[in-house]
């Protein structure tokens, strides 16, 4: 079985973003790029399986700029994937979920695969809308908030547990399916030095934009626009409010939201 | 021009290292410290992840990583605790010598058994009567059939009492002196091999450090390195290749310094306004970041130039001579910057200070290193 796992490079947690000149985007010059919590965990998912699935193997993809995207898969390969296909596109692209879902898909439709993982969401905008893109677009079901997933070689049958109000919901599927990953419940592990040097020379599978073009036709372009990226507007300070007794003090306060913040009629 | 960007494989293999600090090693280093605790645990997780014998070749299961790569980890380890990371590279500085005279046959055997499973090595070249003169050791290695007997004593060996190999120098004749010596790699297990207790320090205290007797210790000839008296100099040139590391190690106690005296003089209010903002505080960091800056590029020099199969003798010389001075200097600034949080040991910086001062010591004090530096500069004069 060949299980995918779909990641993508996100600017690392403690980075400070800041707009880029036209104001669309962030600008990307010092930024590092990583693979987001949630795609650790789905990484960190697919080889379980594999580790548990003989003959298994698992291949990462990501559709995304260069060199960011690349150095995200060389990653997943020193963590132990496989392979790797690189859904290449421009930088100044900015794609929202629903044309990620299909570029990966389009590039996938050649060899479907039985089973894809990914993060249940993105680590940067958080949309959550990829998943089940991506198995809309494939014609797969799709299995959100999942933790745990097993495969049972005798039913061949999958079986997870999904995060709902309150627990755990246990689930058994059918191949194929998109599983959508939460965030760090299987301590992901972390690359070994050998594995590292390795991946550098690992061959990666490139497919150029313009074929990617070519396979989606008129869907080739975002369905959501990014208008506009800035920092939210510095917070202005605090005002004490001198008193005499706490009496004083709240008599004050009550007057200052009522007449002036105007909280209260 | 040089080019000082790094590769991608480099950031790679330094994310790897500080994310390794970060998470295992910074937060015992307090406990560790405080208890002279030695993290085993740590150690055995650096030797899983491949940060443990950084210059073993390929070939024989290591990293074979240049210098400068060793230099990106080692400063990354030693952010995060320098004790740890002194005896997280002693296999490095022990394993050399059987890199540089060691056989085919003798490296194969045990380069690679150090590759396939977690092992401790130790150096033990400094005796009790003298460390810098090492062409004056007393330890003996007396000629018998196809066995040497080693007699004597070392001492400051770092991780001695949880190696399972040494590599020990000593003289067949103390008044032959350089010319005596003569390398063997002994395993623990040797009778006559005994570790000694573990010696409080002021500071590397997670580094596990003691004497190692050597008591009518029967060593097969197949052990020697080399040929008789060949021992000063593989010691000698596996010295070349370590020192340059601990211009690393103390590059990454200054940097450890400068970002806790940086953060904290944000935080610090007095007269009004963070202690940022006073120049007495901003000159003493502006002071700490040239140190640093130039404790780094020194280093990263000292290992390009070996790297580029030169001897670089004047180059780490001046590496671990600068970076060590440095990190003094900038681990003392920081106290300063803390004031008296500084000296408190509930704040991070004076143990800073006190394993700043090991680097000035170990791996050739700095006096021999000044030595070292003139003898190299003033030979184009002569």
């Amino acid at each position: 079985m060949e299980i995918v796992v779909a990641i993508k490079p996100v600017p690392e947690g403690e980075t400070r973003l800041r707009p880029n000149a036209a104001q669309s985007g962030f600008d990307p010059d010092g930024v590092k790029f990583v693979l987001a919590g949630y795609d650790e965990s789905a990484v960190e998912q697919a080889l379980l399986l594999k580790e548990s699935i003989p003959g298994s193997r698992v291949r990462a993809v990501s559709f995304g700029p260069g060199p960011r995207t690349e150095e995200v898969l060389r990653a997943a390969i020193a963590l132990g994937c496989d392979a790797a296909t690189w859904v290449e596109h421009p930088v100044d692209l900015l794609p929202d979920a629903v044309l990620s879902a299909r570029a990966v898909a389009a590039a996938l439709a050649a060899s479907p695969p039985e089973l894809l993982i990914c993060g249940r969401q993105s680590g940067d905008e958080e949309s959550g809308v990829f998943p089940g893109a991506v198995g809309a677009v494939l014609g797969v079901p799709s299995l959100g908030y999942a933790v745990n997933l097993r495969w049972d070689p005798t039913t061949a049958r999958l079986t997870l547990q999904r995060s709902i109000e309150g627990g755990l919901e246990s689930v058994e599927t059918a191949l194929p399916c998109l599983v959508g990953l939460q965030q760090a419940w299987n301590d992901p592990r972390t690359a070994k030095l050998p594995n590292i040097l390795k991946s550098r020379k690992a061959v990666i599978e490139k497919i150029p934009w313009e074929q990617s073009k070519a396979a989606l036709g008129r869907h080739a372009s975002p369905t959501s626009v990014r208008r506009q990226f800035r920092l939210p507007a510095p917070r202005t300070g605090a005002r004490m409010i001198p008193y005499d007794s706490p009496a004083d003090a709240a008599q004050k306060l009550v007057r200052a939201l009522r007449e002036e913040a105007k909280v209260f009629p | 021009m040089p080019d000082f960007a790094l590769t991608e494989e480099q950031r790679s293999l330094q994310d790897l290292a500080r994310k390794f600090a970060r998470t295992e090693m910074a937060p015992r280093a307090a406990e560790c410290d405080r208890l002279g605790r030695f993290p085993e645990e740590v150690m055995r997780k650096a030797w899983e992840l491949g940060l443990m014998n950084l210059n073993i070749p390929a070939e024989y299961g290591g990293s074979g990583l240049g210098l400068v790569d060793q230099c990106l980890i080692v400063e990354e380890l030693a952010h995060a605790c320098a004790g740890m990371t002194t005896s997280v590279i002693a296999n490095c500085l022990a394993l050399e010598p059987i890199l540089l005279g060691g056989s085919e046959e003798q490296r194969r055997s045990v380069l690679s058994s150090f590759c396939s499973s977690y092992h401790l090595a130790s150096f033990c070249l400094t005796e009790p009567g003298g460390g810098s003169d090492a062409g004056a050791l007393q330890t003996r290695a007396r000629r018998d059939g196809d066995h040497y007997v080693l007699d004597g004593e070392k001492c400051f060996i770092t991780n001695g009492p949880h190696a399972s190999l040494y590599t020990v120098f000593a003289t067949t004749d103390p008044a032959l002196r350089h010319k005596g010596i003569c390398a063997f790699y002994v395993p623990r297990d040797t009778e006559g091999v005994t570790p000694g207790k573990e010696e409080e320090k002021m500071g590397h205290r997670a580094s596990s450090t003691s004497t190692v007797r050597f008591e009518r210790a029967r060593v097969p000839v197949a052990q020697r390195l080399g040929a008789e008296g060949d021992g000063f100099s593989i010691a000698m040139r596996t010295l070349d290749q370590t020192r340059t590391p601990i211009g690393a190690l103390a590059t990454g106690i200054a940097q450890a310094a400068l970002d806790h005296a940086a953060a904290y003089s944000l935080k610090r209010q007095t007269f009004g306004k963070p202690i940022a903002e006073h120049q007495a505080i901003q000159i003493k960091l502006a002071n700490m970041a040239q140190d640093v800056h130039a404790a780094r590029l020194l280093t990263w020099n000292a290992a390009w130039e070996i790297d580029q199969g030169r001897k670089g003798t004047l180059e780490s010389s001046i590496a671990k001579c600068y970076a060590s001075d440095a990190a003094m200097r900038v681990a003392d600034e920081a106290i300063q910057v803390f004031g008296g949080y500084g000296y408190m040991k509930d704040y991070p910086v004076e143990k800073l200070l006190r394993d700043a001062k090991l680097a000035q010591i170990y791996e050739g004090s700095n006096e021999i290193q000044r030595i070292v530096i003139a003898r190299e500069l003033l030979r184009p004069y002569a």
